[in-house]
């Protein structure tokens, strides 16, 4: 009675079969059927933007305004963050990318590689931006991105707890304490570590990750990240052994409920958490960050902006939105209004500059230069924090930063 | 049991009849509308498969004789569409060297290549630019700096032209159609690949335009001879060719990216057991993956079942709300019960340290031992909801009389828990075990939130910690700083998949005799 | 023993209350099970009533209370909550009955019928599942806009496209939870059914789905949580805002850690789980109420 229905599960499994190999050859050219489909003979005057979510806002008046000065659409599309730059370099040759991404300028030595972003042409325009947006927005000579916001570290202080700045470190430590809160001085970093938030103390110790070729672009085969021992060697006076100013036990949230519940005199981060400080009521004072070293303490610039998608159908209308529109001041300062971040335009960024937290900002990072974009900083990140934090947890330093630099140029060279 | 097919079927009404029939019929001329747009579109293949799989959905509902394949069928369409599919990619994807610069066609790469390789002439004017049209041809109404105007196309090089001025800039020229931006925005493909040159000799650059209103001089350092093959460096005088493996290499063995996608055969199997990066921690993160997949089914089938039978009890009172509460954290997102654990267990601020043990100060995600412990923790809270309510639904399968008359004969609680009910949940259960056992062996979003791996082992080359399972190493070895090697992550998980696979059809075996026995 | 007595057998009947113990000892292991479950969601309720509130950072909870951030998200314009709420109930509810359906159908066949393949087939529906699902994002992306292309109604951007999806993962672990459930079901009651004239089907919609309610409202319940927390795929899927997801939307409102607000979505996290408990209280009785007595007479 078992076999009378024989091969019917045979048959079954057979059209599964089928349909999988059906599938996956269908699979085998996705781009080039997405190329080759119909050519686009119509008029699309359609621009799809993919943004962050936290940017759409800012960016739906400007795509209004656009539309009614030249007809042509902006479909403003709010995506993850997390997922954005990934989604974008898979989809951006399938036909259904996006014509336009807003991205950061450290994506550039990926995106290029994978060829998937198209260059610009700034024109007479390209001086009128801040010199380091127009630095970062470059790459191997090329201009990728059309930049629209600067972002660097800087001190946040409450003012009511430390009415002056500090002069350098051990003065920023020596006031908070004066103020009698629970840290003086708090600043993110976490179990693995975070050197985007280090940096500024390791430069004024004179040791950036790279040097830079004759052309500007920085040069992978020059580490320069190895001459950082004097640094690795001060972290190691501050970490859990020693002072204890820095913990790795203080994550981003609990650095911002520590400041802006008025227990931490001086936090170091970013423009993004100044609104939960002031929604909090603490007085903020922006200043420069205070060197611990011989050499200012300087941040990472980070460079927002937009890139065009290398397959794009839609160009002329995305070169056109990028370049004459969002690389105006109106625009820019509109842009700066909803988003609050140093705009990139010269013009911009000294309209802007009345606020006091701004021009704190703009200030700090008066000589911050772009984080490297080339696809060796990726290598470096993975092991940079790691080494940080250890020596934050009583490493030895010599030894940990002498691995740290042999480790990152393995890394390097094996890829 | 019984043979349930193997009695006549009844004919069915002439009702049904007309439904099946007019069901059928609808899908298949779907079907041939599909397969007639798929074969106008040149994907034979795919209109084939759309064609036999409707054949094969026909015969199985026409058929007086397939009866399990008309159950089984709808939903074995749906898998075969979206699950297998997937599998079916990554097997294809596995052999491809699909990675970082590896991502297009080659067609595409060369097109990427050129448009990289423009750049502008240094100190050149900018033209402002109104793009014109004779016939089809596009050409380029320019006016240079000195004022006056100058046309080209993509045939004949620049010229001075005479052309009709508006606000100092050339608008118009007699035997050609100037084309307004609304109209450029129809042929912006056209009008972005127009390179006009700017004088007889190529080497003396073009006119190109991005925006449709201003042009500028460009030379290209690359150029591409599509019947070789070959693309030079004209700086240099460099040749580079197709290496094979889905790039251009120079004759000293320069890469230049972006590459573009080949299959590469069993490469990224040989990387992925010969990978040194990956082979040194490899034998203590397997037992470690297995550690956790195996203690996780443990204890969250252990709570879960406890949980099910201390709510099953109608004389339990509140039963009701403690229910509730128990599936409350399948209610949220996993992820944000993970982050939460996750700051709850920081040794110094945690809630877990300060509050609930008064101050302590347990290294509950540094130590290497107590990390263990604590992902399995969250993983637990993470779980046992899924398990308390799929034991709640399955104690229910079991017949009261067997309680009953072993109730009657003086069996104890706790006997008949074990002799009893533990015994036929099993039966119904053990497959779900197996299958939370497998998805634990991947779970790599609890790993990644709750530690990330860490405590990191410092004596490894590549960033493995103490709590890393096999795919949160896959990820960190394929998806290390900007590379995104999807071809060796495929590779390792279709590996994974036939660890957990053996592993899963030997414990299904042993549930087979179990069920037999029964 | 006939087939109608064996089912009213397997309830609990009601006037067998076992000898009333006070169940102290019960309690105090459910108290202790309730606090492990419901304190890292104190956390994510006092950080959704503190308009400032961090996940982490606090461990005084409840130092603020507010509804602030609940106010916020129900009335942005940037977040249509509601439209997400919506689209989630839509989707998730769609999703359940179907894969409930698709899977009781499936998991019948497999009980009831004897045919070459069944064990391996059982097998290799749960096996499928097992496969790692690292490139899932990318293949769903190229298959739906691949399918997109032919029929829109089920391309990207469509949730009748994602319920398709969900859809794929209808057989699998959920039809052996059937299996096995419908397995205890005595094939006496198919057997008396047909003597009485019923065909397959029949037996199959009146009979036995009736019979195994307590897997069919688990496996539904299951279906519609894992359709409601899923962010991954719909996040590629639906693209625009008005038809995405609650677990899409709330997401994007934290996957920048810099611009992170926690506290409204928080605020969403435990309203989304709103419609997560009605479903449970809801399908409960079905759950442990047992059969309706009354099933098979």
């Amino acid at each position: 009675m078992l076999m009378t229905r024989k091969s019917i599960a045979a048959g079954a499994l057979l059209a599964v079969g089928l349909l999988t190999t059906g599938c996956s050859t269908s699979s085998d050219t996705p781009t080039a059927s997405a190329t080759t489909a119909a050519p686009d003979t119509t008029a699309t005057s359609t621009l799809t933007v993919w943004v962050d979510a936290e940017r759409a806002d800012a960016l739906a008046q400007a795509a209004t305004d656009y539309e009614a000065q030249t007809g042509i659409s902006v479909d403003i599309v709010a995506r993850d963050n997390s997922t954005l730059k990934d989604d974008f370099i898979q989809q951006a040759s399938s036909g259904s990318g996006p014509d336009v991404v807003m991205g950061a300028h450290d994506w550039l030595g990926e995106l290029t590689t994978n060829g998937v972003v198209a260059p610009l042409e700034l024109g007479d325009k390209a001086t009128d931006f801040l010199p380091v947006a127009l630095d970062a927005s470059t790459y191997d000579g090329t201009v990728y991105e059309l930049p629209y916001a600067v972002e660097n570290l800087a001190m946040l202080r409450n003012a009511d707890l430390v009415p002056e700045p500090a002069a350098n470190f051990d003065d920023m430590i020596a006031k908070g304490t004066a103020a009698g809160v629970e840290f003086p001085f708090v600043v993110e970093q976490g179990e693995n570590g975070n050197p985007y938030h280090l940096y500024p103390f390791q430069t004024a110790f004179g040791a950036p990750v790279f040097g830079r070729d004759a052309a500007g672009s920085y040069d992978s085969t020059q580490l320069t990240l190895g001459d950082g021992t004097g640094f690795a060697e001060w972290l190691a006076t501050q970490g859990s052994a020693g002072a204890n100013t820095m913990s790795t036990e203080i994550t981003g949230d609990i650095a911002k409920e520590k400041f802006t519940t008025g227990q931490a005199a001086f936090w170091l981060t970013g423009p993004w958490n100044v609104k939960a400080a002031v929604d909090a009521g603490i007085s903020v004072a922006v200043d420069a960050i205070p060197s611990p070293g011989s050499e200012p303490a300087q941040p990472f610039a980070g460079v927002k902006g937009f890139f065009v998608n290398q397959y794009s159908q839609n160009k002329v209308a995305a070169n056109d939105f990028l370049v004459n529109y969002l690389g105006t001041v109106d625009v820019q300062v509109a842009l700066f209004n909803s988003g609050g971040v140093l705009p990139a335009l010269t013009a911009a960024a000294d309209a802007v500059s009345s606020d006091p937290i701004i021009a704190g900002f703009k200030a700090a990072g008066l000589d911050a230069v772009p984080m490297p974009a080339i696809p060796a900083m990726g290598r470096v990140w993975e092991f940079w924090g790691i080494a940080e934090a250890g020596i934050l947890n009583g490493a030895e330093p010599d030894a940990t930063w002498a691995q740290l630099t042999s480790d990152v140029r393995t890394a390097i060279d094996g890829s | 049991m019984t043979d349930l097919q193997g009695a006549p079927t009844r004919s069915p009404g002439v009702g049904a009849l007309v439904a099946k029939i007019s069901v059928l019929g609808g899908l298949d001329a779907i079907a041939v509308f599909l397969a007639a747009v798929l074969v106008g579109r040149g994907d034979y293949t795919v209109a084939a498969l759309v064609v036999v799989g409707a054949i094969i959905l026909t015969v199985i509902y026409l058929s007086e004789r397939l009866l399990p394949a008309k159950y089984i069928a709808p939903g074995l369409v749906f898998l075969a569409i979206f699950q297998v599919f997937v599998i079916g990619y990554t097997v294809y994807i596995a052999f491809t060297n699909y990675s970082t610069g590896h991502i297009l066609t080659q067609d595409q790469a060369v097109e990427a290549l050129l448009s990289q390789s423009q750049s502008r002439l240094p100190d050149s004017p900018s033209y402002p630019l109104t793009v014109v049209e004779s016939g089809t041809q596009l050409g380029f109404l320019v006016t240079a700096p000195n004022g006056t105007a100058l046309l080209g196309t993509e045939e004949s090089p620049l010229k001075p032209v005479d052309a009709s001025f508006a606000n100092g800039q050339a608008v118009a020229v007699d035997g050609y159609t100037s084309l307004r931006f609304a109209d450029i925005l129809g042929r912006q493909d056209e009008v972005s690949s127009l390179a006009v040159p700017l004088s007889d000799s190529a080497a003396d650059g073009s006119l190109r335009t991005l925006d449709g209103r201003t042009a500028y001089e460009y030379t290209s350092s690359l150029s591409f001879d599509s019947t070789t093959g070959v693309l030079t460096d004209t700086t240099t005088g460099e040749s580079y060719r197709d290496g094979g493996e889905g790039s251009f290499v120079g004759e000293d063995g320069t890469e230049i990216l972006p590459g573009w996608q080949v299959n590469v055969g069993l490469d990224n199997f040989a990387r992925a057991v010969s990978e040194p990066s990956i082979r040194g921690p490899l034998v203590y993160v397997t037992a470690w993956t297995i550690a956790f997949a195996t203690l996780s089914v443990g204890i969250i089938f252990a709570l879960g079942l406890l949980m099910a039978l201390l709510f099953n009890d109608p004389s339990m009172r509140g039963r009701t709300a403690y229910r509730i509460v128990m599936v409350l954290p399948y209610a949220f997102p996993a992820f944000l019960g993970a982050m939460v654990w996750s700051g709850m267990l920081s040794q110094s601020f945690g809630f877990i340290n300060q509050v609930v043990l008064g101050g302590a100060s347990i290294p509950w995600l540094t130590d290497p031992t107590l990390a263990k412990v604590s992902v399995l923790m969250v993983n637990l809270w993470l779980g046992f909801p899924y398990m308390f309510l799929v034991a709640t639904g399955a104690l229910q399968a079991i017949p009261g009389e067997v309680r009953e008359a072993a109730r009657m004969d003086g069996t104890s609680r706790l006997q008949m828990l074990r002799h009893i009910e533990l015994p036929l949940l099993l039966i119904s259960m053990a497959p779900i075990l197996i299958a939370t056992f497998a998805f634990n062996f991947n779970n790599f979003n609890v790993i990644y939130l709750v530690t990330g791996g860490g405590p990191r082992d410092t004596g490894a080359g590549i960033p493995v910690g103490h709590t890393d399972i096999l795919i949160s190493l896959v990820y960190k070895v394929a998806f290390t700083g900007q590379n995104r090697d999807y071809g060796l992550a495929s590779a390792f998980s279709i590996l994974i998949f036939i660890v957990v696979a053996v592993i899963s059809v030997i414990s299904f075996r042993r549930t087979k005799t179990l069920e037999e026995i029964n | 023993m006939s087939a109608p007595n064996r089912t009213a057998a397997r309830l609990d009947p009601p006037g067998r209350r076992r000898r009333s113990k006070p169940h102290v000892l019960r309690h105090i292991a459910a108290l202790v099970l309730s606090s492990y479950a419901l304190l890292p969601l104190l956390y994510v309720v006092s950080a959704s009533l503190n308009p400032t509130g961090t996940l982490t950072g606090s461990n005084r909870l409840f130092r603020v209370v507010g509804l602030d951030s609940y106010r916020r998200l129900l009335a942005s314009d940037q977040f249509p909550f509601l439209t997400w709420f919506k689209n989630s109930l839509i989707i998730g509810v769609t999703t359940a009955v179907l894969s409930v359906f698709l899977g009781a159908l499936a998991a019948y066949a497999f009980s009831r019928m004897r045919f070459r393949g069944r064990r391996t087939g059982l097998l290799t529906i749960v096996l499928v599942q097992m496969f790692p699902q690292l490139l899932a994002v990318v293949a769903i992306f190229l298959l739906l806009s691949r399918i997109g292309e032919l029929v829109p109604a089920i391309g990207l951007n469509t949730q009748a496209g994602l319920i398709s999806v969900y859809l794929g993962a209808a057989l699998g672990v959920n039809t052996y939870l059937m299996y096995g459930y419908f397995n205890t079901v005595p094939t006496e009651i198919d057997e008396a059914a047909r003597v009485d004239g019923a065909g397959h089907l029949r037996i199959f919609f009146t009979i036995i789905l009736r019979l195994v309610a307590p897997i069919l409202a688990v496996v539904g319940l299951l279906s519609f949580i894992t359709s409601m927390n899923d962010f991954v795929i719909a996040s590629v899927v639906l693209i625009d805002p008005e038809r995405q997801t609650l677990a899409v939307g709330l997401y994007r409102m934290v996957s920048n850690p810099n611009y992170a607000d926690w506290s409204a979505f928080a605020a969403g996290a435990v309203m989304a789980s709103v419609p997560v408990v009605a479903l449970f209280l809801f399908l409960q009785k079905y759950i442990v109420g047992g059969l309706t007595a009354g099933s098979t007479k």
